[in-house]
């Protein structure tokens, strides 16, 4: 009996062990990530759910012309801009918002692993007499949503330069980075002192020449000329908000620069009483007397070409926006 | 060695090939396996390399209630993990189980876990969280929606289920990490991963079939050993004897065929030429022609009164009728004649 029990033991010993040696060992592991197929931080599928959705929130926000509803995916200038822009609408023949289409002609998003992040978008153009609409929207974390921050329209005959696709993503540049020349924090502040000085200066020439800044001297020299007349005076300052710009670079190596910035137009007169044109009525603050001040919050979008180029820096998209008129 | 004893010997040792190979197709190890791992956070990570190494299997994911899976590129998931307790799921050590590393957030306090999270609409608690035993004060936590308290905008694919999640790996985009998250914030209880090994088990089958024929031979062999063979063989030699045993004295049966093949039936028909006659009228060249001269021969000998061979047999040989076609030649008559007409 016990003879028996031992050869079926070894049987089935031998055979154990036998399966044992039947089983293919683990495989090894994979030590090295593959390589991401769409390094863009945001795919198309990405970026069209942030701009439908900030499209229906900024839509909703239209249709009752209430800033209030702008809570997500809608923020920074836009609710100040749109704020001044409710307040004109609200007024007998006021001029309607600014049209934002949703529908996007270009998409370029950014590759950066880091916060703030941008997208920027190229609209269709929204009518005839309207150019496409540059729109930014900034990223400040991983738990924030992009959100609409800028807009401006194209100059007129501005083209944009090629960007990277959303497979590949433009790098965020800082404003001190010197892979561009000028930097975009130089770009920005030669052209605000450009337009502090004027079409006399030395770097109009170091710009392209652009709609814009002809508009706002053609505004300036109307307003210093009136401050003549009526011994006045008239001062404007310019003055960039660094913090609120940034930089993606195009594709050929150069950069494109998104800069808001601050105007305020003070005018005062000797003896007399200021006026204002209509249309800006809804927006003044105040009463006015011998002096007025405009506050612009205006937004425009530099393109720094490539270092061994030979085109100049110019300002590609711009909009002059009217927030505020006080009374002093 | 007899014949029988070969076969028994046979026998034995297919029983014993025949056991071996039962007991391990019992045994085979099966070809599909699903290492396992407990989890006890909400957040399971599985990173590029472990979803390239999982390759085209299927990944599962097991909990109480809703399960999301998310894809993000890795610097993205990197600062999204970084603010919540999650299971890593390293690798494989064995077929048996996966290996997995809990990484904590940063000290900062994690509002997941933070029983001032924004208000979310309070729902009751379905059962405590295994992390609430710890603590009363881990008891007041209310569910809290992992993926509602922040931005969705850096996740780029995702899946959902209930009770129950689970992906192909290969659907995953390579390079972007995999992160599976329990909505609620109720911790995932496990994770696995289904794999298909290579098991070399070709030979258990012939094994099992070489001994059940081992073991039948072996078995025949054991019955005809119980068997008296002895009447039935002796009757069979008797036979095969009665086939090989000649007799000189035996007479064959007339009419048989050994009759026959002592009578010379079986002999092959020759033709002597007559060297001071004509050649036979090629009885040689042509068989047919042989026979008809033959034929004629006969008619023209029965029809001759001054036949020299009146008492010639019924069996005539072809020697004998080319003789007779060749008298008949040389004497020719009134009926030889008419017969050439």
């Amino acid at each position: 009996m016990s003879h028996r029990i031992l050869r079926v033991a070894g049987v089935t010993g031998v055979a154990a062990l036998a399966l044992a040696g039947c089983v293919a060992d683990v495989p090894a592991p994979v030590t090295s990530a593959p390589p991401l197929e769409a390094s863009g931080s945001l795919l198309d599928a990405q970026s069209s759910r942030i701009i439908d959705e900030t499209m229906a929130e900024l839509g909703a926000a239209d249709d009752e012309r209430d800033t209030g509803l702008m809570t997500d995916r809608v923020g920074g200038d836009v609710i100040t801009i749109r704020g001044a822009e409710y307040t004109l609408a609200n007024a007998d023949d006021g001029p309607a918002p600014t049209v934002l289409p949703d529908e996007m002609q270009a998409v370029y998003v950014s590759a950066a692993d880091t916060w703030p992040r941008t997208m920027a978008t190229v609209s269709v153009q929204p009518s005839d007499d309207d150019t496409p609409i540059v729109m930014l929207w900034v990223q400040e974390g991983i738990d924030d949503d992009y959100q609409l921050r800028e807009w401006a329209h194209m100059i007129p005959g501005a083209t944009l330069p090629a960007m990277p696709g959303p497979s590949t993503g433009a790098a965020q540049l800082g404003l001190e980075d010197s892979s561009i020349t000028p930097t975009a924090q130089e770009a920005i502040e030669q052209y605000v002192e450009l337009l502090l000085a004027g079409e006399g200066s030395d770097l109009n020439d170091a710009f392209a020449p652009d709609t814009y800044r002809e508009r706002l001297f053609a505004a300036r020299e109307t307003y210093v000329d009136a401050a003549n007349e009526a011994d006045g005076d008239y001062v404007e300052k310019v003055q960039p908000d660094l913090d609120a710009s940034f930089a993606m670079a195009t594709a050929d190596g150069g950069a494109l620069v998104f800069a808001p910035l601050s105007i305020t137009s003070s005018f005062t007169v000797e003896g007399a009483t200021v006026s204002i044109a209509d249309e800006d009525e809804p927006l003044l603050d105040g009463e006015l007397d011998d002096a007025v001040t405009h506050t612009y919050r205006d937004f425009i979008v530099i393109h720094v070409p490539a270092a061994d180029g030979d085109a100049l820096p110019g300002v590609v998209a711009a909009e002059h926006n009217l927030i505020k008129v006080s009374d002093s | 060695m007899s014949l029988r004893t070969t076969a028994l010997v046979a026998g034995v040792i297919g029983v014993l090939l025949l056991a071996a190979g039962l007991i391990a197709d019992a045994q085979r190890p099966p070809r599909d396996v699903t290492p396992t791992a407990s989890v006890d956070t909400a957040v399971v990570v599985y990173e590029p390399e472990m979803i390239a190494f999982a390759a085209d299997n299927r990944i599962g994911f097991s909990g109480d209630g809703a399960i999301v899976g998310l894809t993000a590129r890795p610097a993205d998931a990197e600062a999204w993990l970084a603010e919540h307790d999650a299971t890593y799921v390293t690798g494989v050590p064995d077929w048996e189980t996966l290996s997995t590393d809990v990484a904590e957030p940063a000290p900062s306090p994690s509002p997941t876990v933070s029983p001032s999270a924004s208000a979310s609409p309070s729902e009751p608690e379905p059962s405590p969280s295994p992390s609430a035993s710890e603590g009363e004060s881990a008891e007041e936590a209310e569910p809290v929606d992992l993926l509602a308290e922040g931005s969705q905008d850096h996740w780029r694919q995702d899946w959902r289920g209930s009770g129950r999640l689970s992906i192909v790996a290969s659907e995953v985009p390579a390079g972007e990490v995999l992160v599976v998250v329990s909505q609620d914030g109720t911790p995932l209880t496990s994770a696995d991963l289904a794999l298909t090994r290579d098991v070399q088990d070709g030979w258990i089958t012939p094994l099992i079939w070489w001994g059940a024929f081992l073991t039948a031979v072996g078995v025949i062999a054991l019955v005809l050993r119980f068997i008296d063979l002895r009447p039935a063989q002796a009757k069979g030699e008797k036979w095969i004897a009665d086939r090989q045993r000649v007799g000189e004295d035996d007479e064959p049966t007339p009419g048989s065929r050994r009759a026959r093949r002592a009578a010379g039936e079986h002999l092959p028909e020759a033709t002597l030429e007559d060297e001071d006659s004509a050649p036979a009228p090629s009885a040689e060249s042509s068989p047919r022609r042989a026979a008809t001269a033959a034929s004629a021969a006969s008619v023209a000998a029965a029809s001759a009164p001054s036949s020299s061979a009146p008492s010639a047999s019924s069996v005539s040989s072809t020697e004998d009728a080319a003789n007779t076609d060749a008298d008949a030649d040389d004497h020719p008559g009134p009926d030889g004649e008419e017969e050439r007409s």
